[in-house]
């Protein structure tokens, strides 16, 4: 290959794909940004203004007055954050006797397993909604736990199970052979062996959970309500705010992109459910 | 170390799944408050749903919305990861740029969506308006309404095809590349003989889309929530609207049970492959 041809059509046309493709997904992102600092004429300009005078009204504006969005904001980490570790704990668990044990129904077990997490979020809906009235589960914030481990714990222990498969199994026969017990060898040997894995199926629980809304908005009242269910509030109430929705998106999905990028590496292992290895 | 996990398993799953094969079977309806007043039906409800219009195009714009959002996405993803493989200046900061739609709320993409294309003060409908590409209101009109939300999913997941394609791209030995190259084989030769079979991550991404497909149904909800006149409603919306605004729950259920079924199926397939490839013990 010639030096020369550094700036070869071939060479530079990627980069222009790039581009246009960067542009796709940011414009969005970096218009809902700009948005969520504008005053309510500029938000309602007609022809789409870049420079504006920023302000902070409309966040502050979600914390102030009636509509104070800190009480959607503490259901949701509630909600997500418990749920994830109920989740993450008892797939850890579950996910490793799947990997180590061998018996009669296991690729049965794991299929049982695996469909509960795909079953569609409509249909599972339903039943819960009449269990829950029973037990007094809507309006609160327990019940959009137990509703988020309808997924978030198939999805754990699926992709624990996974993770603990991959460890190469001498490690933990050496254990067992200086006297570990079963349990001293999951606790000590191969827990912290699969951390990266604990840590990406955990903020993939959290995702899907702080992320919900079909959930939130058929069990929550308003004791329990999350910050999308606030969201979709700031349509239907008076009107249209796009400021305020703007802002409350960008708080929506702010932590969800740090947390979801600071494991990139091992994403591709857990939204595949194990099935495609990463970089 | 597996009981906890399956004794709650089963309470949040197996149980439910029975109570909606008994839903399914009565004529189910909310009293408001707690109250629930049930009759045996028997198969009363499968007959009407077979014969529901409004189910049948509750389907046909599901099979539509999936074939066009899912086919996008495979095709776009792949474009996405190829480009990115190719790229050497900024390649992990471009990866990154573009994983971020997928962390979002589908709430939010649906809300976020519906701002941009809002005729008065959207910055995509004044690009469309000033460009003359479309006028009219684009949530107003069957057509480019269904095209907006098919767009905004695309948006949203497209960066998802493109991570699980690069995982495969970059495990593909580049002295094969190398060697096909010498050999005198030309990029789009390459990539159909050496890269495309060798990337798995598209038959996984196609599954894993394709269950998600079924499951979520926020985007639109937000953006159209089924409008105008029906033409996006997708079968997961008729099933909320037949629970909570007409409070028919027994029908509602049958409409879920079809749903599960049809999930189910596709979970089959995807352990199929699983097990096939031996990434499944």
């Amino acid at each position: 290959m010639s030096t020369g041809a550094r700036f070869s059509p071939g060479k530079i046309f990627p980069y222009v794909l790039l581009l246009l493709l960067l542009l796709w997904t940011l414009v969005p992102i970096v218009w809902m940004l700009l948005s969520s600092f504008k005053s309510l004429t500029d938000v309602l300009s007609p022809t789409p203004l870049l420079t504006f005078k920023p302000t902070l009204a409309n966040y502050i504006g979600l914390v102030s007055g009636g509509n104070n969005v800190l009480t959607y904001f503490r259901s949701s980490i509630l909600a997500a954050g418990i749920s994830t570790i109920i989740a993450t704990t008892l797939g850890c668990f579950a996910g490793y006797g799947l990997a180590r044990s061998n018996f009669r129904g296991k690729r049965h077990l794991a299929f049982w397993i695996i469909s509960t997490r795909m079953a569609p979020i409509a249909a599972v809906i339903l039943p819960l909604f009449i269990g829950f009235t029973f037990l007094h589960l809507i309006n609160t914030v327990w019940g959009l736990i137990v509703a988020y481990l309808s997924f978030n714990l198939p999805f754990a222990i699926w992709i624990m199970n996974a993770f603990f498969a991959d460890l190469p199994p001498g490690i933990e026969e050496a254990a067992r052979v200086d006297g570990a017990s079963n349990f001293q060898t999951f606790w000590r040997i191969a827990l912290p062996m699969t951390a990266p894995g604990i840590v990406t199926t955990a903020i993939l629980c959290l995702v899907f959970s702080w992320n919900d809304y079909a959930f939130a908005v058929t069990f929550a009242g308003p004791g329990s309500q999350t910050l999308p269910v606030a969201a979709s509030q700031l349509i239907t109430q008076t009107g249209v705010d796009w400021g305020q929705l703007t802002a409350i998106g960008t708080v929506v999905a702010l932590p969800m992109v740090i947390v979801g990028l600071a494991v990139r590496r091992y994403l591709v292992r857990g939204l595949t459910l194990g099935a495609v290895t990463g970089e | 170390m597996m009981l906890p996990a399956l004794v709650i398993l089963t309470a949040i799953s197996i149980l439910p799944l029975f109570y909606i094969i008994w839903m399914s079977l009565n004529n189910l309806t909310l009293l408001g408050g707690t109250g629930i007043s049930s009759h045996w039906t028997g198969l009363g409800n499968w007959g009407l749903m077979f014969t529901d219009p409004g189910v049948w195009a509750g389907w046909l714009a599901m099979v539509i919305y999936f074939i066009a959002t899912v086919g996008l996405e495979i095709i776009l993803g792949l474009v996405a990861a190829l480009v990115i493989h190719e790229v050497v200046w900024g390649k992990n900061l471009a990866l990154s740029l573009i994983l971020i739609p997928m962390f979002i709320a589908p709430v939010i993409v649906g809300l976020l969506g519906r701002f941009l294309v809002n005729p008065t003060y959207g910055l995509y409908a004044w690009v469309l308006r000033e460009s003359g590409i479309y006028g009219g209101n684009i949530l107003g009109g069957s057509v480019s309404a269904f095209v907006a939300v098919v767009l905004m999913d695309v948006w949203e997941w497209t960066p998802l095809v493109a991570l699980i394609t690069l995982a495969g791209l970059v495990s593909i030995q580049p002295q094969i590349l190398e060697a096909a190259k010498v050999d005198g084989a030309s990029y789009l030769e390459r990539l159909r003989h050496i890269v495309l079979p060798s990337i798995a991550g598209i038959i996984v991404a196609l599954l894993i889309r394709s269950m998600d497909a079924l499951r979520y149904f926020d985007i639109i909800w937000q953006a159209t929530n089924g409008g105008p006149a029906n033409a996006t409603k997708i079968i997961p919306l008729r099933l909320y609207e037949s629970a909570f605004r007409f409070f028919h729950l027994g029908y509602a259920a049958t409409i879920g049970l079809l749903m599960l079924a049809v999930s189910i199926l596709v979970a089959n397939l995807f352990t199929g492959i699983l097990r096939q490839r031996g990434l499944l013990r």
